[in-house]
């Protein structure tokens, strides 16, 4: 025999099955809605924002700049104007407003090179180092105390007192060496040739392809 | 998470092997939808039969209500789908013509070849049909490239043309879903039934 | 009795064959980030047999020689696998159901040749339609809704459309 119930229910299938559909459509409206998390987890960047490896210091820079490494790409933070007047030898000026500007992710977003960024302290080269960490780019670094510090020691060397140990003096003078380097006089070596600031060929930076294939057309 | 191939969590050489399987079931589900039947799918325009589209539409919402469910949940991002662009003039000319040759050949596409596999002739001349009429676009090409290039707005969707919250805009297709079902009943039990 | 006489054409449930189809959708969007698609393996054939019989003319058109690669044939291409799937899915679907068989379905009260004729003709017309709109029913329309793409739902809307402002001046090959 053919369950009288069944029947019944069966008869109501459509009506069910349609009242399903706006039930479910209807708590896509209704469920709580939350801002996406983009970019790594922030357990991640908070490991990597306490790791001391992302900074770099002046004396690595000076001696990775000055061995000509081609995998530096330095980025200046600061405005135009004062990158306009003194920057890095062969920086690339991109200030933290314009970070995310769409030509500048390609500079970003790649793992070819070692961006170090820079400004005139740590602080904006921090914010930019968070932003790009939390979006997951790789090969990111900040130039200890910025550009204040590159002028207090390598630009500047201070002359190290009599009472201070032999390494002290070494450090000066690698330093006063990169100094002259980067084209500053020292008036007990005006004979000898001052050293033409170098202008290395500018860096062809490659667009990176991004990472994720984009998918092709139908049809 | 997904999509699956273009993140590479699926190589790459499998995706022709997935473009089979994935046809297969496309090709079975037509079929036994009864989308082999030119007679059936002409019916949808003379109300003697709706199944067009019923599947159509129900298609319609099972996908947009479980993308928007694995989106929310995760498993897939659905920015990164791909999105078909719209070229204004393009969609409606293109679309206008594929109306007259859909009610005049009784198949598109990929129902024609669902009749081309179990056999009915008039689809294979039909496949040969849209096969010269790709010829021709392609030798014409010069004349319909204004159309065809013209008028792009990107990939668009509808919350970037509309403004309107995806979710809000999906509950209430679904209620007009619904209604049109309903409808469509009510038509069909009016109109003349109509054997093939 | 008519029942047994139908019987061949017991389909499914139109509202089980689109759930199924909804999943499938779903499913290939998962896997490939892409819908699914039908007219764009015809298109390869067309470019695949230019480029085999006028090799100089489908290089110097504009529009084949963007579909065409040095290094692999216009056929190698993810649409026309799935359209061999597609056939395979159908012949099985098919066999299943016994509806495999040489045949020309057509109205009672129009001849063969009329139907032929018209079928042809409507591929004309569906080919370059689709080519001009970048997509067919499930490319652009069904694989477009799925997104809420903007083009696809447009050109739905189109096709439908006229499909039944055109509908009457072909009632006598349907009804």
């Amino acid at each position: 025999m053919i369950n009288r119930k069944l029947v019944k229910f069966l008869s109501f299938r459509y009506v069910i099955l349609a009242l399903l559909f706006i039930i479910l459509a209807g708590g896509l409206v209704l469920l709580p809605k939350f801002e996406k998390q983009e970019g790594i987890k922030p357990e991640q960047l908070l490991s990597n924002i306490i790791s001391p490896e992302r900074y770099i210091t002046t004396d690595e820079l000076a001696d990775r700049i000055i061995n000509q490494d081609p995998s530096l790409l330095l980025i200046d933070l600061r405005d135009e104007e004062t990158f306009k007047k003194y920057s890095l030898p062969n920086a690339i000026n991109m200030p933290l407003k314009n970070l995310f500007d769409e030509d500048s992710s390609a500079f970003l977003n790649q793992d070819a090179y070692d961006v170090v960024f820079f400004s005139n302290d740590n602080f904006d080269a921090d914010q930019a180092w968070i932003l790009c960490n939390r979006l997951d780019y790789k090969n990111l670094y900040v130039l200890k105390g910025g550009i204040n510090r590159w002028f207090k020691t390598i630009i500047n060397p201070p002359h190290p007192k009599e009472n201070m140990p032999l390494e002290a003096f070494k450090l000066y003078a690698t330093r006063k060496a990169a100094s002259m380097y980067f084209g500053v006089a020292y008036p007990d070596q005006v004979k000898t040739n001052v050293p033409k600031r170098p202008r290395p060929t500018p860096k062809k930076v490659i667009t990176v392809k991004k990472k994720k294939k984009a998918p092709e057309g139908g049809c | 998470m997904g999509p699956l191939l273009p993140n590479d969590i699926i190589p790459f050489e499998w995706s022709s092997i997935i473009a089979i399987v994935i046809g297969i079931f496309f090709g079975f589900i037509l079929e036994s939808s009864g989308f082999s039947s030119s007679r059936k799918l002409a019916g949808v325009f003379y109300g003697y039969d709706f199944a067009v589209l019923k599947v159509f539409f129900t298609a319609a919402l099972v996908s947009l209500i479980g993308l928007l469910y694995m989106d929310y949940l995760g498993y897939v991002d659905m920015s990164s789908l791909y999105v078909h662009p719209t070229y204004l003039w393009a969609a409606i000319i293109g679309g206008a013509i594929m109306g007259i040759g859909f009610v005049a050949g009784g198949f598109c596409p990929g129902t024609s070849l669902c009749a081309v596999a179990i056999g009915k002739i008039d689809a294979i001349v039909y496949v040969i049909g849209i096969m010269v009429g790709v010829f021709i676009f392609s030798e014409l090409y010069s004349v319909f490239e204004p159309i065809y290039t013209g008028y792009f707005y990107g990939n668009i969707t509808l919350v970037d043309s509309l403004g309107i919250n995806p979710y809000w805009f999906v509950f209430l297709f679904t209620i007009a879903a619904v209604i049109i079902f309903v409808l469509v009943d009510m038509i069909r039990k009016r109109v003349k039934k109509v054997f093939y | 009795m008519k029942i047994k006489k139908q019987n061949k054409h017991l389909y499914w449930n139109p509202y089980y064959g689109g759930f199924l189809l909804g999943i499938l959708i779903i499913f290939t969007f998962y896997i490939t980030g892409r819908g699914l698609g039908a007219s764009g393996a015809m298109k390869s054939s067309v470019v695949a047999i230019v480029n085999s019989a006028a090799p100089e003319h489908a290089e110097s058109s504009a529009y084949y020689s963007k579909f065409l690669d040095d290094t692999k044939s216009p056929m190698n291409n993810w649409l026309v696998f799935e359209t061999l799937g597609v056939l395979i899915g159908a012949l099985i679907s098919g066999g299943i159901s016994g509806r495999i068989g040489w045949r020309t379905q057509h109205s009672p009260k129009i001849t063969r040749r009329r139907r032929l004729i018209f079928a042809f003709s409507g591929g004309i017309l569906f080919g370059l339609g689709a080519q001009i709109a970048r997509g067919c029913t499930s490319g652009a329309a069904l694989s477009g809704m799925a997104v809420l793409s903007s083009g696809g739902f447009i050109t739905m809307l189109a096709i439908f459309g006229t499909a039944y402002l055109f509908a009457y001046f072909f009632r006598k090959n349907w009804i």
